[in-house]
């Protein structure tokens, strides 16, 4: 097998090399002829460990032989991949000896080492050009290893494929039927190999980014990938129904049919990245690039040439259409400022809905549509009520007081409460004084959570709706205002008139008191005069009396009017 | 000519060579691989990773510009954002979609617009600015810059970092010394 081969390596080959001889030796030296030497060392199982190992030693350097040829030095990943390929294919060849027990023979262990051999030789080829993509010079010696490799693995699978075919015709189905389908499908990676390198190599030959290649890359694996995945497909069911389950090939169909897959959505994206860029963004003219500021594309780092095709995207940022393509199908965003530039409409739904499931309240009353007069009285009416509610008390207690100002109607009331359930009362308003509140303007929309994915359109229009909202709500503020101010000049008015009235009622009880006392106070001094002609300290005492005892009835009075009227009428 | 990967990365070497930031040296290991780079970062002044000369390694997927080159110190380093095995842990490095956690927001993962410039410029302030910041805000800067303080990449550092300030100064001089081979 070809690898680089270390000290530890050589000493094991060189050991390998020294038994052998003494094996040999000592065969010879045992049985003196040749014939019998041979059976001895066919007979004894030391003998033959040691030939194997020799085998292998020997299957080793002649591999190592062809890759010197074909291939030249390997690279460190290259002779990773080998590694791990290796195993799994030793593990998956040693499952297969299961199944094939009673075949099993020295022959049959050397088709399988040789398909072992053959299946690195293949692998390597695939790392080698894989390769070209990423060295900067390939001389010609890399093309005609290449171009040799290829060929001779093509026409040893195909050989390969034709004995086993033959072999199954001739003898009915056996272990041939798994060599054949084994090369059947290296042959398809020959192909795949061979496809990539002619792909590759016309790139390298065009000197520039092939635009198409990309597209050509990803259809050759695709139909490739099927091929291999269908003759996996075949293998398992001819397996199933002559042996029994290969589990060894299950790994590999597994691999086989992931890589379709993979193929298969790159294909797909790849489509749809395409077919977007194409319908949304326009080529950039040769002008419009002119004008552009920053001719470098920002995937590939080169200049943009006017015969490329250029896309130009929402943010204004432009790239390639092919550096594009590859990127959308990882990412639907811009490279550079990552606005999500495929795919808005589904984007702008997922937020509206958002923003809709945030504000809930506003759900019934879309921002666009809020001018609609229809929805009016029902969404007006919670708010509606409270006012509603003021403004009844306001003329109830107003027509209780039974002012001059109020020219309301007893009827009123009742009319306000149906107003309520969405009927508009127009008469008690227009006979109200007062300006009144137009409880017909639109509830003021609540305004959702964030902007965010929201259009221009949308905003605007809900700017609009939201302008026009505050404006009402600030007329009503003024309504409810000047409202209020009516009722408090009422209740003044109000106020006054009932002071004046007491004021009123008060002054005439005091005239009718005062005149009583007067009465009273005049018939009783006529008693004294009377009275005093007999008795005069007596009378004066009873003046004195008198005058405190009116003295007093005043004090309670608490009147300026009515002591004024004493002191007038006592003096 | 070849692919657009190799021609980026080509592009990229150019730029690097001819305009070079300041600290920092990058260029591919062989002129047959442009796939693997070395890049030499000095440690910032003012840290304890001064003077220091670390070499890394860096490799480059065959999508190059699409998907994010791994970045490895290759000389020893003890630093909360890097692994003890030398693989860099930062955001810029990380494809969107490769953070289960929801550690990091797309818009600081790679995209294209990325360089390689930009990597190593980014790594330098990991070792300096960071630093600094950390200074300042202490354990909020490990919550803030490096949002993945509750699985840095190197634990031990981090926890060094923020209860032994004094140690992991030492430490990271250590390393320091190492790189210049003293």
């Amino acid at each position: 097998m070809p690898q680089i081969i270390s000290m530890k390596a050589e000493y094991l080959i060189s050991l390998s090399f020294l038994l052998t001889f003494a094996v040999i030796t000592n065969a010879f030296y045992v049985k003196k002829q040749f014939y019998p030497s041979v059976v001895y060392l066919t007979k004894s199982s030391t003998s033959l460990a040691v030939l194997y190992a020799q085998a292998f030693v020997f299957a080793i350097l002649f591999g190592k032989f062809i890759q010197r040829i074909f291939l030249g030095p390997l690279r460190a990943i290259e002779t990773e991949h080998l590694y791990d390929r290796a195993w799994f294919s030793i593990t998956e060849t040693c499952l297969a000896f299961t199944v094939f027990r009673d075949d099993f023979s020295p022959r049959f262990v050397a088709l399988f080492a040789v398909l072992l051999f053959l299946k690195c030789f293949h692998w390597l080829l695939e790392d080698r050009v894989d390769y070209m993509e990423q060295s900067p010079v390939l001389g010609p010696i890399f093309h005609t290893r290449v171009i040799g490799l290829l060929s001779v693995l093509s026409i040893l699978d195909y050989l390969f494929i034709s004995s086993a075919y033959m072999h199954t015709i001739a003898k009915g189905a056996s272990v041939q039927i798994v060599f054949g389908f084994e090369y059947a499908i290296l042959l398809v990676s020959v192909i795949t190999t061979a496809t990539k390198y002619i792909l590759h190599s016309i790139e390298i030959r065009a000197g520039e980014q092939w635009e198409n290649k990309g597209v050509f890359m990803l259809y050759s694996d695709l139909i490739l990938g099927l091929f291999r995945l269908t003759l996996y497909m075949i293998f398992i069911i001819v397996m199933m129904k002559i042996h029994t389950f290969p589990l060894f090939a299950i790994r590999p169909m597994f691999i086989a049919m992931r890589a379709f897959r993979k193929s298969c959505n790159d294909v797909l994206e790849s489509r749809r990245a395409i077919r977007n860029l194409n319908t949304m963004y326009p080529d950039l003219t040769a002008e419009e690039l002119g004008n552009a500021t920053d001719t470098t594309c920002i995937i590939c780092r080169e200049e943009m040439q006017v015969q490329q095709s250029i896309k130009r995207l929402t943010c204004q940022h432009i790239f390639h259409k092919n550096c594009l393509r590859s990127w959308f199908q990882r990412q639907q965003t811009c490279p550079i400022c990552r606005t999500t530039v495929l795919r808005p409409v589904p984007a702008r739904a997922t937020a509206a809905a958002a923003a809709a499931a945030a504000a809930p309240p506003v759900n019934a009353q879309p921002p666009a549509a809020s001018q609609s007069q229809a929805q009016i009285p029902v969404s007006t009416a919670r708010f509606a009520q409270p006012p509603s509610h003021f403004a009844s008390n306001s003329s109830t207690s107003s027509t209780s007081s039974s002012t001059p100002i109020n020219t309301a109607p007893q009827t009123s009331p009742p009319n306000f409460n149906t107003m309520g359930a969405g009927v508009f009362p127009q008469m008690p308003f227009n006979s109200f004084p007062m300006v009144l509140p137009p409880f017909a303007f639109p509830p003021p929309p609540l305004p959702p959570a964030n902007f965010t994915g929201m259009s221009e359109e949308t905003i605007r229009a809900m700017e609009g709706a939201e302008l026009s909202h505050v404006q009402a709500r600030i007329q009503c503020l003024r309504n409810v205002r000047t409202l209020l101010d009516a009722s408090m000049i009422q209740m003044q008015q109000y106020m006054n008139i009932v002071l004046t009235q007491s004021n009123m009622e008060n002054g005439t009880r005091l005239l009718s008191n005062l005149k009583n006392d007067t009465d009273q106070v005049l018939t009783s001094s006529d008693e004294n005069n009377s009275r005093n002609n007999v008795l005069n300290p007596i009378n004066e005492n009873d003046a004195d009396v008198i005058r405190r005892r009116r003295l007093e009835h005043y004090t309670q009075r608490l009147s300026p009017s009515t002591t004024n009227q004493e002191n007038n009428n006592d003096s | 000519m070849a692919g657009s990967a190799l021609r980026r990365l080509i592009a990229e070497y150019k730029q690097l060579t001819n305009n070079p930031p300041d600290g920092v040296l990058a260029g591919p290991i062989s002129d047959e691989n442009f796939f693997e780079w070395e890049a030499l970062i000095t440690g910032p002044n003012g840290t304890p990773f001064e003077f220091g000369v670390f070499a890394t390694r860096l490799h480059f997927p065959s999508d190059y510009p699409l998907s994010p080159p791994k970045m490895k110190f290759v000389s020893e380093i003890f630093h909360p954002n890097v692994y003890p095995d030398g693989r860099v842990c930062i955001s810029i490095l990380h494809a969107p979609g490769d953070d289960p956690m929801g550690y990091e927001t797309s818009a600081e993962r790679w995209s294209p617009v990325q360089s390689i410039e930009k990597i190593l410029l980014s790594v330098v302030s990991l070792l300096a600015g960071k630093h600094l910041l950390m200074l300042i805000m202490d354990v909020y800067a490990l919550f803030f810059i490096e949002p993945n303080e509750a699985s840095p990449a190197n634990v031990d550092a981090a926890k060094m970092f923020r209860e032994n300030r004094e140690k992991f100064d030492e430490t990271a001089k250590r390393s320091v010394r190492k790189t210049l081979g003293l």
